[in-house]
């Protein structure tokens, strides 16, 4: 398994290189794109706060990267008429011309356009395609692609069922969730995060508390720890099952973010990794997640989990001993060396759920 | 026009497709017969009918002299094998719907195993944008109904065996394409009405409501859902729109603006009317 990096721009390479990073991808809008297309996403980022800022930027990337791969993102749900063409064209010169690796794409007429010029074997399918189950991964092999990236919102079995032979697989691992599933929210963040303003109200009113804090661990709580990492999303504590399950790649998400983030980020899941490879169970790879990135609370009761269920019914983290939202959401992040606090922690008082009914069954937990 | 009936009940379906419908949009679809009776969920596996319900829906669609035609969401490797054993059953029983898909893996179940059915493209295979805040500067929408970016996608459904795309409005148009030539080679086209869906996914705050404090949401994603959202869709409010919005569990739904409709209208051959925002 590798570590994937985001990227923004050629000054990120080394610090990245050196904080673990294995892979690249990172997203360019070709020239006179605006003057076409006006505001229409070639890559679902803002051009200026997330993409690389030039062809010959994206060409130092590649040079400074080697030998590790670099991947462009021409992702968006949908193009305008006539997008199309000019995106192969632009694709083909990034993989022949500047030496990116492979595209990622979601649109499925770009996805054809692109397969009709010889070029699958050098597309990864974006988590945007929503491959979900074995018949779509094998939809997607029979195109002849070389990988597709799992949606963020699967279970481990069901990654298990769908990381078919003859496909690379790539899952996300940290940061950066999706309140709705990505793939399937038809709105765009040009016009504001939709799902953040999203509130349940009427009969729903007793969840709204719990919804907006879930809404909130979705969005990295809004706030990192004094040492710089996200607490956002983490699939961490599933590498050794996700290295079982032959996954190739796992992603790490913030294209926009900062490099400090970006390298935090890859720091963490680098350590993870190493962890993994020297054969640490989740609880392990946990412990050494909390001891660089702190914040143990949120991970008590795996609030933070791509993937809830590597945690067994009654192994550490199951959700046995609930922190109450409310507690955490008014958790502060303590200040470097803050008198009277430990250092790089959540201040959060913990409280046992009273009067829980009983989970439903599970089909997702556990073994597959 | 023809017309496909998504019915939340089977207890007395109308003499009038139209009447199916909330009242203000009757005026505006123009008369034509009840063709087809939906079934079964686009956006959720676990609202799919069992092997009981669906044979009442599709008993009910004889009787009318309708097809009977069974929604499927996309679906986990779980769904995937809840379809397969749902076609199984009902062609048991020589119950044959025509099956609307939105998940690859779907399609191929279709054709590897029940290449008899017809095939529909449902809503969700086209991905085009629907943010119902975009209608904020442009009222009666800016579409420009230009299908030449479906060519591909639309030429892989016919050699695939496809008969039909499906959609909501959504802010482009296009996916409808050309519709079928005089010989009936192409793709048929479907238009859902009213409802557009804008935002769907797993993590359903209707199925959260179950869990006590701490679960649900991410860590329930494949747990069994008996559908809470059943009692109907709940009316939502939004700050950054004026247009009706509805929770239909897992997914937010709103209705569009009808003189967006009215451009749709003109570019299908059937209209699906939903008598409720329903997932």
């Amino acid at each position: 398994m590798k570590v994937l990096a985001p990227l923004r721009n050629s000054e990120e390479v080394l610090p990245l290189c050196e904080a673990g990073a294995q892979e690249f991808y990172c997203g360019l809008t070709p020239p006179g794109w605006e003057q076409a297309f006006g505001q229409a996403s070639v890559h679902r980022r803002n051009p200026r706060s997330a993409g690389v800022p030039s062809m010959d930027d994206l060409r130092r990337i590649v040079a400074l990267a080697q030998p590790r791969p670099v991947f462009a993102t021409l992702n968006a749900p949908s193009y305008p008429a006539g997008a199309v063409p000019r995106l192969v064209e632009f694709g083909r010169s990034l993989l022949d011309d500047v030496g990116v690796a492979a595209l990622i794409v979601a649109e499925w007429e770009l996805l054809f356009a692109l397969c009709e010029q010889g070029l699958a074997p050098r597309l990864h399918i974006s988590s945007l395609a929503s491959c979900r189950n074995p018949g779509a991964a094998a939809f997607y092999r029979s195109l002849g692609v070389a990988r597709v990236i799992l949606p963020r919102h699967m279970t481990l079995c069901e990654i298990e069922a769908t990381a078919i032979p003859g496909l690379e697989s790539e899952v996300f691992v940290l940061n950066d969730g999706c309140v709705f599933e990505e793939g399937i929210c038809a709105t765009t963040h040009a016009l504001g995060t939709f799902c953040l303003s999203d509130r349940l109200g009427g009969k729903f009113g007793r969840l709204d508390e719990r919804y907006e804090f879930w809404k909130w661990t979705q969005n990295n709580c809004g706030s990192q720890t004094s040492r710089g990492y996200t607490l956002g999303p983490c699939g961490l504590c599933a590498l050794p099952r996700l290295a079982r399950l032959g996954v190739a790649s796992l992603k790490v998400v913030g294209r926009e973010a900062s490099l400090g983030r970006k390298a935090a980020s890859v720091r963490l899941a680098a350590a993870a990794l190493a962890c993994t490879e020297s054969g640490a169970r989740p609880e392990g790879i946990r412990d050494a997640v909390v001891a660089l990135r702190g914040a143990p609370e949120l991970c008590q009761d795996a609030h933070l989990c791509y993937y809830p269920d590597v945690w067994a019914e009654g192994a550490p983290g199951s959700g046995d001993s609930a922190v109450t939202t409310a507690s955490v959401r008014s958790a502060r992040v303590t200040e470097p060396n803050a008198p009277g606090a430990p250092e790089n922690t959540l201040a959060v008082e913990s409280h046992r759920h009273e009067g829980s009914p009983t989970r439903p069954p599970s089909r997702g937990t556990g073994s597959c | 026009m023809e017309y496909g009936l998504r019915l939340t009940s089977l207890d007395s379906p109308p003499r009038d497709p139209r009447d199916a419908c909330p009242l203000p949009w009757r005026s505006l679809l123009p008369e034509g017969p009840a063709v087809a009776l939906y079934f079964g969920s686009e956006f959720c596996e676990d609202l799919l009918p069992d092997l009981d319900e669906a044979q009442a829906f599709c008993a009910l669609a004889s009787e009318r002299g309708w097809e009977p035609t069974l929604l499927t969401p996309l679906v986990t490797p779980v769904g995937l094998e809840i379809v397969h054993r749902l076609l199984a059953g009902l062609a048991a029983n020589r119950s044959l719907p025509a099956v609307v898909f939105n998940d690859w893996g779907v399609l191929g179940l279709l054709r590897e195993h029940h290449p008899s059915l017809p095939r529909r493209a449902g809503r969700l295979m086209n991905r085009s944008l629907r943010d119902p805040r975009a209608y904020r500067d442009a009222p009666a929408g800016f579409a420009t109904h230009d299908s030449s970016r479906f060519e591909r996608l639309h030429r892989f459904f016919v050699d695939a065996g496809v008969a039909a795309v499906e959609t909501d409005a959504d802010l482009d148009g296009g996916y409808l394409g050309v519709g079928q030539d005089a010989a009936g080679a192409g793709l048929a086209r479907a238009l859902h009405l009213p409802f557009t869906f804008a935002a769907s996914g797993r993590n359903c705050p209707m199925k959260a409501l179950r869990y006590p404090e701490g679960n649900g949401f991410s860590k329930a994603l494949a747990d069994p859902c008996p559908g809470p959202c059943r009692t109907g869709p709940v009316a939502v409010q939004r700050d950054d729109s004026p247009l009706p919005h509805w929770r239909g569990g897992n997914t937010l739904f709103y209705e569009i603006p009808q003189e967006v409709a009215r451009t749709w209208l003109a570019r299908t051959d059937r209209v699906v009317l939903h008598q409720e925002a329903a997932p």
